[in-house]
């Protein structure tokens, strides 16, 4: 439901299968009374819920007092006069103010909960914020850089556009963007606060300056509509348990006529010789661990589909292999070294793995590794990238 | 610096005015912070709660500055507008309120009641849970500074 008669623009709806009632937009009335559609309906809503009842206020990026007043009453009146309902209080942590000012019903009612969503959206967060993996990470970038350099130019990006790097990780990418395409404005957003701590540090002792790193959720972003030329989403996708969510916020704030970039792999077309039929096992494996996390390592090929689906027109896509013969065969076996410790280690203990499933899973990337070494051998690493236009 | 000065009758002649002031100038002064994202939505929100409180406790005619400047981490914002002695009064109530020892107390006692919110409540909000330092002083016979100081980043996180 949209709010009518007033100036603020927010929304309400509600979701019987999950007893959740969200809030969203900007909520700043002049008096409670311009409240009374949303809160009627919020009665209406916990009217029919016995237990837990949510109320969602991830979205709800600006709130003034008088709003505050009004809903937070309303709550603090149901859970008094109702003996058989907990209400949780679901915040974010991307909306600065939202989480401390909730906060203080907790205070007013052992009944009332509030927390912040975030981390369980992004299964493999945890897995990747290890600082261990940084390294990996850097010589990730450094061995696509040398594709995606060429490719980027020929999806679109040009020098003097407005780019945004979403899921910027630890930076390098927006680093490199920085200083090869010069663009007027550059944001770089991430969830993970380490990450950006980083970025920021490396930013600073490279002496780069115009980058602006901040912290935020992809699927949630408060970037403002239509803002950018060109927008780059980089292996994320494949993280995300609904990267339809991240293409729509991609797709919003792109600028008609502009461009979304992804890159994704598909990590069963990982390959490697000598040692093929044992490498191809265990990256057919990966794809299963990562489907056991709600991730989706195989998405590569599928993201034209998912352009297209999300509202794209003129999608282009293709594919490069970062192999052991690019001239740095002891950087991609660090990259393989690492995933290894990653999915045989943390991941696959954390799925509950037998010792011999992780035995002969982690031996497929120690042929890997083999294979992108030996003087006569040859790896492989596949990434698919895919662009699409937002319409006119 | 930045400043702006409008007519108080022409400010006060739509509610909407306080939302649109606060997200335009917060951000104009997020560029070069540590979050330029997260900066703006906490500024946005301090600026509105100052902006609300005067369109609703404010002299009958004259001007309205609203001036913003920075000086490292800390983030100035002064209000000047037409103030007789009881509107000061009100001003200088809530800022009592805040140099007390239970300001937190009042600060929710005033967000939970029923009704109208106070006009100390967005004061209170911005001492107590904002951390800010709020000043008041007389300009003249009759307009009022409402001075805030905050720090919304903190440069060690």
């Amino acid at each position: 439901m949209i709010a009518e008669n007033t100036t603020q623009a927010f929304q309400w709806t509600y979701n019987e299968n999950d007893q959740e009632f969200a809030l969203q937009g900007s909520l700043r009335p002049q008096k409670p009374e311009e409240l009374s559609n949303c809160i009627s309906a919020l009665e209406q809503s916990v009217a029919k819920v016995s237990g837990k009842f949510y109320v969602n206020v991830r979205r709800l990026v600006r709130m003034n007092n008088v709003a505050f007043q009004a809903i937070a009453c309303k709550i603090l009146d149901l859970v008094r006069a109702r003996a058989d309902l907990d209400v949780q209080v679901t915040t974010s942590s991307v909306v600065g103010w939202a989480t401390r000012k909730f906060a203080v019903l907790e205070t007013m009612s052992d009944k009332i909960t509030v927390s912040e969503y975030d981390s369980e959206f992004y299964p493999g967060q945890s897995f990747v914020e290890d600082s261990e993996f940084i390294h990996v990470l850097r010589t990730q970038t450094k061995l696509t850089w040398r594709h995606e350099k060429e490719l980027l130019h020929k999806h679109g990006l040009r020098p003097g556009m407005q780019v945004a790097d979403i899921c910027c990780g630890i930076g390098d990418f927006a680093v490199l963007l920085q200083k090869e395409f010069s663009p007027d404005r550059l944001v770089a957003l991430d969830h993970s606060r380490s990450s950006l701590d980083y970025a920021r540090q490396v930013a600073a002792d490279f002496g780069i300056r115009g980058i602006d790193y901040v912290f935020g959720d992809a699927a949630d972003m408060l970037l403002e509509d239509d803002q950018f030329d060109f927008v780059t989403c980089r292996h994320s996708l494949q993280v995300f348990d609904r990267p339809e969510l991240i293409l729509k916020e991609l797709f919003r704030i792109c600028k008609p006529g502009g461009r979304v970039y992804v890159t994704n792999e598909k990590n069963s077309h990982c390959l490697g010789e000598p040692r093929g039929e044992s490498i191809q096992w265990t990256y057919n494996e990966v794809a299963r661990l990562w489907h056991h996390f709600d991730m989706d390592i195989e998405i590569g090929p599928k993201s034209r589909r998912l352009l297209l689906e999300g509202g794209f027109e003129d999608v282009s896509i293709g594919s490069f292999m970062v192999t052991s013969a690019d001239g740095d065969p002891q950087g991609f076996a660090d990259i393989i070294a690492s995933w290894k410790n990653l999915f045989a280690g943390k991941m696959a203990k954390e799925r509950g793995d037998d010792p011999a499933f992780i035995e002969r899973f982690a031996k497929g990337f120690d042929d890997h590794i083999f294979a992108a070494l030996h003087p006569k051998g040859y790896a492989g690493w596949p990434i698919w990238v895919a662009s699409g236009r937002k319409p006119q | 610096m930045l400043q702006m000065d409008l007519d108080i009758g022409d400010f006060c002649s739509n509610w909407s005015h306080c939302d649109l002031l606060s997200a335009y100038l917060a951000r104009m002064v997020s560029h070069n912070r540590l979050d330029s994202l997260l900066f703006s939505n906490l500024y946005s929100s301090a600026l509105n709660e100052l902006l609300e409180t005067v369109f609703r406790v404010h002299g009958a005619s004259g001007k309205l500055e609203c001036s913003v400047r920075r000086q490292g981490g800390l983030d100035r914002i002064e209000l000047v507008f037409p103030a007789d002695e009881d509107i000061f009064r009100v001003y200088r109530e809530a800022i009592d309120k805040l140099s007390g020892e239970n300001a937190e107390k009042l600060y929710l006692e005033a967000l939970f009641t029923e009704g109208q919110p106070d006009a100390s409540l967005g004061l209170l909000e911005l001492g107590v849970d904002y951390g800010a330092r709020l000043t008041i002083d007389r300009v003249g016979n009759d307009r009022m500074c409402l001075v805030a100081e905050l720090t919304l980043e903190d440069e060690n996180e």
